[in-house]
């Protein structure tokens, strides 16, 4: 069978010009994936407000930031033969009308005819508009022309240029096709072209963006060196060492450091989750004053482990309930709740913490580490995609649920990660046990793994930033623990380092601890290497990088600035005003008052710090246990997030202090006040009693002589006192670790 | 299989200077830029002539019929002139319209994001206010579009000679790079006539002889959907430039005379059809709605409106009595076809549909869509009385995985009740009356690039139904014996 064909008008005329153009197309003709896709995504056209959207805009639709070439050439080209690419004509292509302006274009005018991004795009579609070839070069690296700038002061210039580096080893100059962003614009700015300008002192990392690459520069701005004089303050460790090494660098002086009542304060609330009591206090202050003693005899006691297992808890989502089709059973969560204690008083490697619950399986209410998954993610049925999301969150700080959809636009994740990290949880069953609450947690070895969303791939269990898939016996999670917890899996330490500087600092050297990305960095690389480096050292033990953090000069340092670090925010040059998490909060009353909570479904006497949510219900929707947690913001078990944990001041907190029944109940119950009365000589001796316990320090004589002359003649009334002490709480000092 | 191949006729090709002259004299959509040569002479500048055509150009698709951006439309000289919050008469220094497009600041100015007008359309927008907002020159009244169309009565439709062209007038040649798709192709239903569309032309084939007979120019640019009346005496041509201006005008078939002009549309003209009667034409296209104009007036009949995509096609029943229009989210509506009354919608398709057609008995409606799916309606009843899912399915290549691309493209009627349709992969196919694959295809790609895909996209049958005729995305027309 062979076809007619009848040529049309315009194929004779042009026919020498088409021969002409096709023996030269081999060499100059652009190429849809390494030519035409980059100039859609240095113009805007593949973003996610343009057509880059989920349905594109106006009809046309291309993948986010170019995650399905084969889709967008499609749609570009054969979607509507002849319209938004015109071969006949190529200037006629609505792609090029549009693009310059010269037809009505929602997006508007994004380059003129004689730039370059025309010129490719008219060059392809003269060329037939072609698809590659298998064979076209993929871009596998950007490398960017400075690691670093340096300005002395503002206004200060220089210019950032962009190579990438393709998997057949050839390179080329890309600045002109990359996107470029500031991730703070008060310190430097950088425009289209790459050309950085100094704003303002401080430091910040300019990136630039091409493929699917996200790569940055460091830029510091110095305040003027007039007036600066580095003190050199004594380093206790390498902590110190690392952090003044950066202070000197952006000539900032670091603050003095705190007095022994303030150490001995804020030590406890974060090694021990309250404020000290009185016999801590005189201990402390009337014996030898040993900061280093002091820290070690917090982390011996078990209200240390307490505090951790409260904060693992929280991020594991623990919550029970007594009616429970998501497996999340009170009795699950006490066997699960309590595997964690355990851990955390006889001081397990963290990293061998991690696997036992990777690997887990059995029984969710005998086997406590076996509820990773039931409890990370509530839910009737186990869906893998939640799972991993909330498990790359937690245990890498990374954030990789943007890959399900499209490659990560501000990171390294492509959705071939994504898919393959998944299909580690692929397998994962939960099956009803002997009795109606048990469940029993399996990996299911004949599961296939995740499909690759746009092409319907198989996508096999490989390890994020892994190239091979993993080999294994049928259940991957025996290598996805392997990997995870390895010594060599930076990722891992330096995530579980950062959370634990987080929690004593009050932010982290990446901040937030669970946004971990390329265009997210450390503001103190070394720093975070350092930490990160001695945890896998110890053998992933919690307590040696407590001990070490605690120790050290900066953990240590006043919260009055000076003239030179009032404005530092993130380079740890002062200590920062923190509020108490609202279990430490609820502690910290308990002890000073020593009256103690109770909660319902825990015994009587249990601290805050070791209470977790129990319903009544299902465990669905947010769940903070009591109404003085939900006020005070603590963890609702609702996501993984970081930020679940909320320290934000609101009205109804000061309210609740002042007029709610959490202080004024214990203020009136036990009798606590008239003992005291009774058991003193004096006023002074009574209010420096008050003081110490909600404040950890002595009045100073003005604050004595004014609440002497408050108390007046009432010098024996329980009531007065009462009253004082009440003012205590309210104060902002007593809310805060400072 | 007998097949053969043509050289065509290459002396309609010469360049005759005279006869592109005349040919250029039927209005088309001249620049501004001309238009101001002729503003310094006496005539003057006035809404018609002048400044719609600016409006048109950077106003319309967001100032229009389909969209009214901040309530205003600039598509009618009532709605510009009819109010004092836009221009004033005589005071283009109080005319908000002057003032907005001669904003120094780009975000206030307009059009938004885009260079500020040429200098000479804001001269001549500013000369248009201050000579006094003229409509138009003179007393003209509404302009009578067919002047010289009048309808063929429907008893004359089997006398006559067979409407086939002869002596038609050359068309200065267009160059272009390469041949346009065949995105548009008409059989004539009485006539060994195909036309086909090219660039800013139509070429009308000989079927038997295979020759190039006669083109027809079409200056408004890219015609998109061709389509012969009942008689087979009038050739519609619709289309335009995408995203610039979208018109319909009809031709005798025999002597290539241009005889009415309808529709002034912002964007191409994607869906058309003239009804049997040659009273009126249905297009449609990017504004979403279906208009049914008068081929005497030109006059807007009715607007139709359901549509919440591009209308992609539109079809009238043999008998006159129903239209059919579709869009590009599955949706097929039914009309009636004299006064745009709402009879039913069609749901089945679940992507863009890409062609309609009618058995000559008005009783059954074939559509396709980018879905792969074919369906045959009863249009009494409104349901599939066939589906053929996956009807041009490609060839998965290997390693492949998902979703290919597999959607019907195009699809007629022959006499007999047979259907032609072709697809994206790469076939034609033709389909008897009970539905039954009858015939396959293939359209070769290219060798010398195999990294452009060659896809048929317009299939016709002959009116003897003797010949399949194809259309490729190559601008390559292939002939396939089907009986």
């Amino acid at each position: 069978m062979r076809s007619l064909l009848i040529g049309m008008t315009g194929w004779l005329i042009a026919a020498a010009a088409v021969t002409a153009s096709d023996q030269v197309a081999e060499a100059d003709t652009p190429s849809f994936r390494r030519d035409v896709m980059p100039v859609f995504f240095r113009a805007g056209c593949n973003a996610g407000s343009c057509h880059g959207a989920a349905s594109g805009k106006d009809g046309f639709m291309l993948s986010l930031f170019g995650y399905d070439p084969k889709g967008d050439y499609h749609r570009t080209v054969n979607e509507m033969v002849g319209r938004r690419v015109n071969t006949a004509i190529p200037e006629q292509s609505l792609l090029l009308l549009k693009s310059t302006g010269d037809v009505t274009h929602t997006g508007g005018k994004l380059f003129d005819e004689d730039s370059e991004y025309y010129q490719t795009l008219y060059r392809w579609i003269a060329a037939g508009a072609p698809d590659d070839s298998d064979s076209v070069p993929e871009t596998v690296e950007v490398i960017l022309s400075k690691q670093r700038f340096l300005f002395e002061e503002k206004g200060a210039k220089d210019r950032l240029r962009v190579g990438a580096v393709a998997n057949d080893g050839s390179k080329r100059l890309v600045t002109s096709l990359a996107r470029f962003h500031s991730n703070n614009e008060s310190v430097a700015t950088i425009d289209d072209n790459g050309n950085v300008t100094a704003v303002g002192p401080g430091d910040t990392y300019v990136f630039a963006r091409y493929s699917r690459f996200t790569i940055g520069a460091e830029v510091i701005v110095l305040p003027p060196a007039e007036g600066f004089q580095w003190p050199d303050p004594p380093a206790t460790n390498y902590i110190d060492e690392l952090v003044f090494d950066r202070l000197q660098k952006l000539r900032i002086t670091p603050s003095e450091l705190c007095d022994d009542e303030t150490f001995l304060r804020r030590v406890t609330l974060d090694l021990a989750g309250r404020t000290p009591t009185v016999e801590e206090y005189e201990a402390f202050v009337n014996g030898d004053r040993d900061r280093t003693a002091k820290i070690d005899e917090l982390l011996a006691d078990d209200e240390f482990a307490d505090l951790w297992t409260a904060l693992w808890a929280e991020q594991l989502r623990i919550v029970g309930g007594n009616y429970a089709p998501a497996a999340t059973h009170v009795k699950a969560a006490m066997s699960f709740y309590e595997w964690i204690r355990k851990q955390m008083r006889s001081g397990r490697p963290l990293n061998e913490f991690v696997e036992e619950m990777v690997v887990a399986s059995g029984s969710n209410l005998t086997n406590g580490p076996a509820n990773l998954y039931t409890m990370m993610v509530h839910g009737p049925r186990f869906e893998p995609k939640a799972f991993a999301a909330d498990f790359s969150q937690v245990f890498l700080g990374v954030q990789i649920q943007c890959a399900e959809c499209h490659n990560h636009p501000f990171d390294r994740w492509t959705q071939d990660d994504y898919y393959s990290f998944v299909s580690f949880f692929a397998g994962m069953k939960r099956k009803p046990g002997v009795e109606p609450r048990e469940r029993r947690i399996f990996y299911d070895t004949s599961t296939p793994p995740m499909k690759h969303v746009v092409d319907q791939r198989p996508m096999p269990a490989r390890v994020l930033g892994g190239i091979e898939p993993v080999s294994s016996d049928g259940d991957p999670r025996k290598e996805l623990a392997r990997w995870l917890t390895s010594p060599d899996n930076e990722m891992f330490s330096r995530n579980i380092a950062n959370r634990i500087w987080a929690q004593l600092l009050g932010t982290g050297i990446v901040e937030p601890v669970d946004d971990i990305r390329v265009s997210n960095p450390p503001v103190n690389g070394p720093l975070l290497d350092a930490l990160s480096k001695r945890l896998v050292e110890s053998g992933f033990d919690l307590r040696t990088l407590v001990r070490d953090i605690c120790n050290s000069r900066v953990y240590q340092l006043s919260i009055q600035p000076n003239a030179s670090n009032y404005g530092d925010t993130r380079q740890f040059s002062h200590a920062h005003l923190r509020r108490l998490r609202a279990d430490v909060l609820l502690d910290s009353v308990a002890t000073a008052t020593g009256m103690n909570a109770s909660f319902p479904g825990f015994a009587n006497g249990t601290r805050a710090i070791n209470y977790f949510p129990i319903v009544g219900g299902d465990t669905g929707g947010p769940n903070y246990g009591t109404p003085f947690f939900k006020t005070f913001g603590r963890s609702s078990r609702a996501t993984v997030c970081a930020c679940e944990t909320n320290t934000q001041p609101t009205l109804s907190q000061t309210l609740h202090l002042a007029v709610g029944e959490t202080v004024q109940k214990r203020l009136w119950a036990g009798g606590e006040i008239k003992k005291l009365v009774a058991s003193k000589d004096t006023p002074e001796q009574i209010l420096d009693e008050l003081f110490v316990r909600a404040l950890s320090r002595q009045p100073t004589q003005d604050e004595i002589a004014a609440l002497v002359e408050a108390v007046g003649e009432s010098k024996n009334d329980p009531s007065v006192y009462e009253d004082i002490f009440w003012g205590l709480f309210n104060s902002t000092e007593f809310s805060f670790n400072h | 299989m007998n097949s053969f191949s043509v050289q065509r006729r290459l002396s309609l090709l010469i360049l005759s200077v005279l006869v592109a002259v005349l040919i250029w004299l039927a209005p088309s959509d001249m620049d501004a830029a001309e238009m101001t040569g002729e503003s310094d002479h006496d005539m003057p500048v006035t809404y018609d002539d002048h400044v719609a055509a600016i409006l048109k150009r950077h106003c319309w698709q967001c100032h229009g019929e389909s969209k009214q951006e901040a309530g205003i439309n600039l598509a009618s000289y009532a709605d510009v002139a009819g109010s004092d919050e836009l221009v004033v008469a005589g005071r283009s220094s109080a005319s908000r319209l002057l003032e907005i497009i001669l904003a120094e600041d780009p975000v206030e100015r307009m059009p938004p994001e885009n260079d500020p007008l040429p200098k000479e359309q804001i001269a001549l927008i500013k000369a248009w206010i201050d000579s006094g907002l003229r409509e138009n020159s003179g007393s003209k009244v509404e302009k009578n579009r067919g002047i010289e169309f009048r309808p063929t009565a429907m008893t004359d439709l089997e006398d006559g000679p067979l409407p086939m062209p002869e002596g038609l007038s050359p068309v200065a040649p267009r160059e272009t790079l390469r041949p346009f798709p065949v995105i548009a192709l008409a059989s004539s239903p009485r006539a060994p006539l195909v036309a086909i569309g090219s660039y800013e032309r139509v070429e009308l084939i000989h079927t038997e002889t295979q020759e190039t007979i006669g083109l027809l120019a079409f200056p408004e640019g890219e015609p998109h959907v061709l389509q012969f009346s009942r008689s087979g005496r009038l050739l519609m041509v619709a289309g335009g430039r995408p995203v610039q201006n979208g018109v319909s005008v009809l031709f005798d078939v025999q002597t290539g005379k241009r005889l009415a002009e309808m529709g002034d549309e912002t964007d191409v003209v994607i869906a058309a059809d003239i009804s049997p009667d040659e009273r009126r034409i249905a297009i449609g296209g990017s504004g979403r709605v279906v208009k049914i104009l008068s081929t005497e007036t030109g006059a807007v009949l009715h607007t139709l409106v359901k549509h919440t995509d591009w209308v992609t096609a539109v079809a009238f029943s043999p008998d006159g009595s129903l239209l059919a229009s579709a869009d590009r989210v599955g949706n097929i509506h039914l009309w009636d076809g004299e006064n745009g009354g709402v009879i039913r919608p069609l749901a089945e398709h679940k992507a863009s549909v890409t062609a309609l057609a009618w058995r000559s008995d008005s009783k059954l409606l074939a559509s396709s869509g980018e879905d792969g799916l074919i369906v045959w309606w009863d249009v009494a009843k409104g349901w599939p009385l066939f589906s053929k899912p996956k009807a041009h399915p490609p060839k998965r290549p290997a390693g492949v995985y998902g979703e290919i691309p597999n959607g019907v493209l195009d699809l007629r009627f022959g006499p007999a009740g047979e259907l032609v349709s072709c697809g994206r992969d790469q076939k034609v196919r033709v389909w008897a009356s009970d539905a039954k694959e009858t015939k396959v295809v293939r359209i070769e790609n290219d060798e010398s690039n195999a990294n452009i895909q060659i896809l048929p996209l317009q299939s016709v049958l002959t009116f003897d139904g003797a010949t399949a005729i194809t259309g490729d995305s190559a601008g390559i027309l292939h002939s396939h014996a089907v009986k």
